[in-house]
């Protein structure tokens, strides 16, 4: 039979406590700041949109009206170019590496590789991409943005590939194999459709991740203020757009770039938001 | 239960002199990287017989019933040596087509695992890869497997529907259409209703009773009830080597070896 020890007691009870109201501060404090940052972004944004945002182009200094159609354009087709290169790439690397490296030393390598790459400062990225593209060809370009967004897309694709195929149990590889059906067909017909929603949620938050990146445009696809649907040469895009526009003395130009920063962000949210609803839709069994 | 297993004992013992053997292991040895889990077991499962493996966790006996498929290969640093004979080739050698003996060896899990598409994508899936068949023929081709594994009547109208929307039961009964759709010779059931309730496990050891006529089954099962009531030979193991083989009206009332009568009457240490 134990004693009773009320001191022993009052001691866990008020550590806990404790504990608790610690866990509640430093909650209160990230949303606090979340809440700041959508508040600002909301406020001024809202203030700022107006129909010319999305038909018109980024204006001179000094001048009113104008939009950021230019810019809006060049960050989708370089959005676009990234997922065209980094889906397939990445899609089949997590799958070798889930279904065909298990237990080998390559595979282990390569998930290593491939989460420092996950983890690389973007604007290394954009200095690569710049050495490898910009320099050769003597010009920023499009392509060259959209190359060093697949870089950063890549690695996020072949992680979330890998963990999805591997959350898939083995007993449904046994059973699709032990009718007979080789390896690879099984791959294409049971375990992506098994792994299919984890698969896309992956590809959406990719997308999310590339759609705000800065750092990597800056050497690759710089700026453009002219409406450009020639991957070729340099193309305006709204993250490089907001920073320009954001440090600018020019209140248009200001008014411009919070526009930007508002509807990027309702994007990357509604991305998010979609990508995680599909997940749970789906995923919940 | 006295008179059903009598029945099977007349069954038995009129077909016995008949069956060939369907499988012939000699020798097989087994091991998981440097773990011996399989030690020198030789025996046959005769044609169209039920054949039970029962013994104590860990003995062997489901990477036993893995081995007659080689699904065992899906992992690195297994391997199995001896000669296991499928209608006298054997099955081991490297040249042996792996889609082949799959076909040939079908296989029902423990858990039921559907695939995630219609019931009768489930079904018809692995026709597809190993048969061409027009539209009719393979309405009929599932509907008889349905009708097989006792699930036609209750998803003929919701065949549309995702196989991951039946119960444990039925979804078990799905995966047994599964596998006879394809026409193996060869069933290999890795203890089917241990997930199951008492209702379901009735229905599939019923459907194993009307398969053995066409099919050769090969049941692990904790069950040993079970192994008395839907085999006609059981095989005892006990840490990776094989105690006891025989008809198993034999092995459970008048075992030979010792270890065998402990573990069937509980008295097992």
């Amino acid at each position: 039979m134990a004693t009773y020890s009320g001191s022993l007691y009052r001691r866990r009870q008020l550590s806990s406590a404790i504990a608790l109201t610690l866990c509640g501060i430093a909650t209160v404090l990230g949303l606090v700041f979340l809440v700041w940052i959508l508040w600002t972004t909301l406020i001024h944004g809202l203030s700022a949109l107006s129909p010319t945002l999305l038909t018109e182009m980024t204006p001179p200094p000094g001048e009113d009206g104008g939009g950021l159609a230019n810019a809006f354009m060049g960050s989708l087709l370089m959005v676009v170019l990234a997922v065209v290169i980094g889906t397939p790439i990445g899609v089949l690397a997590g799958t070798y590496l889930s279904e065909f490296a298990r237990g080998k030393k390559l595979g282990e390598v390569i998930r290593f590789v491939n989460d420092i790459l996950l983890s690389a400062p973007s604007i290394i990225i954009g200095l690569f991409v710049y050495e490898l593209v910009v320099r050769p060809t003597a010009r920023f370009s499009g392509f060259a943005g959209g190359i060093a967004l697949a870089f950063i897309f890549l690695p996020v694709v072949v992680r979330t590939t890998d963990e999805m195929l591997r959350l898939v149990p083995d007993v449904m590889r046994e059973a699709a194999l032990s009718l007979g059906i080789p390896r690879w067909k099984v791959t294409v017909n049971v375990l992506y459709r098994a792994a299919s929603t984890g698969i896309l949620t992956g590809i959406l938050l990719a997308i999310a991740r590339i759609s705000g990146e800065t750092a990597p445009l800056l050497f690759t696809a710089l700026n453009n203020q002219y409406w450009s649907l020639d991957m070729s040469q340099p193309m305006a895009n709204i993250p490089v757009v907001i920073f320009q526009f954001a440090m600018s003395p020019y209140e248009q130009w200001q008014n411009l770039a919070w526009a930007g920063a508002f509807v990027m962000t309702a994007v990357v949210l509604i991305l998010s938001v979609v990508s995680r609803s599909v997940l749970n839709r789906k995923g919940g069994k | 239960m006295l008179q059903s297993q009598d029945t099977f004992d007349a069954a038995s013992k009129s077909e016995k002199p008949m069956a060939k053997d369907k499988i012939a292991l000699e020798k097989v040895n087994f091991y998981y990287g440097d773990a011996h889990a399989i030690k020198d077991v030789s025996l046959s499962f005769p044609e169209r017989q039920v054949s039970a493996l029962i013994g104590p966790s860990g003995c062997g006996k489901s990477t036993l019933l893995r081995i007659l498929n080689r699904i065992y290969m899906l992992y690195p640093k297994m391997r199995a040596t001896g000669s296991i004979k499928l209608d006298g080739k054997n099955i081991l050698d490297p040249s042996f087509s792996m889609n082949e003996l799959r076909a040939r060896v079908g296989m029902v899990f423990q858990k039921p695992v559907p695939f995630p598409m219609s019931i009768y994508d489930n079904i018809a899936y692995g026709i597809r890869h190993h048969e061409r068949l027009n539209k009719a023929d393979m309405d009929v081709r599932v509907e008889q497997a349905l009708r097989q594994a006792a699930l036609w009547d209750e998803v003929k109208d919701k065949l549309k529907g995702s196989g991951l929307g039946l119960s444990g039961g039925q979804q078990q009964r799905l995966c047994i259409a599964r596998g006879v759709a394809l026409r193996p010779e060869v069933l290999l059931l890795d203890e089917p209703t241990s997930a199951l309730d008492p209702i379901s496990t009735a229905k599939v050891e019923e459907l194993v009773a009307q398969l053995k006529g066409e099919f050769t089954i090969v049941i692990v099962t904790h069950n040993m009830q079970q192994a008395s009531r839907i085999s006609d030979n059981t095989a005892f193991m006990y840490l990776g080597e094989l105690i006891e083989y025989g008809p198993t009206t034999q092995i459970f009332q008048s075992p030979k070896i010792k270890r065998t009568e402990d573990y069937i009457t509980g008295r097992y240490g």
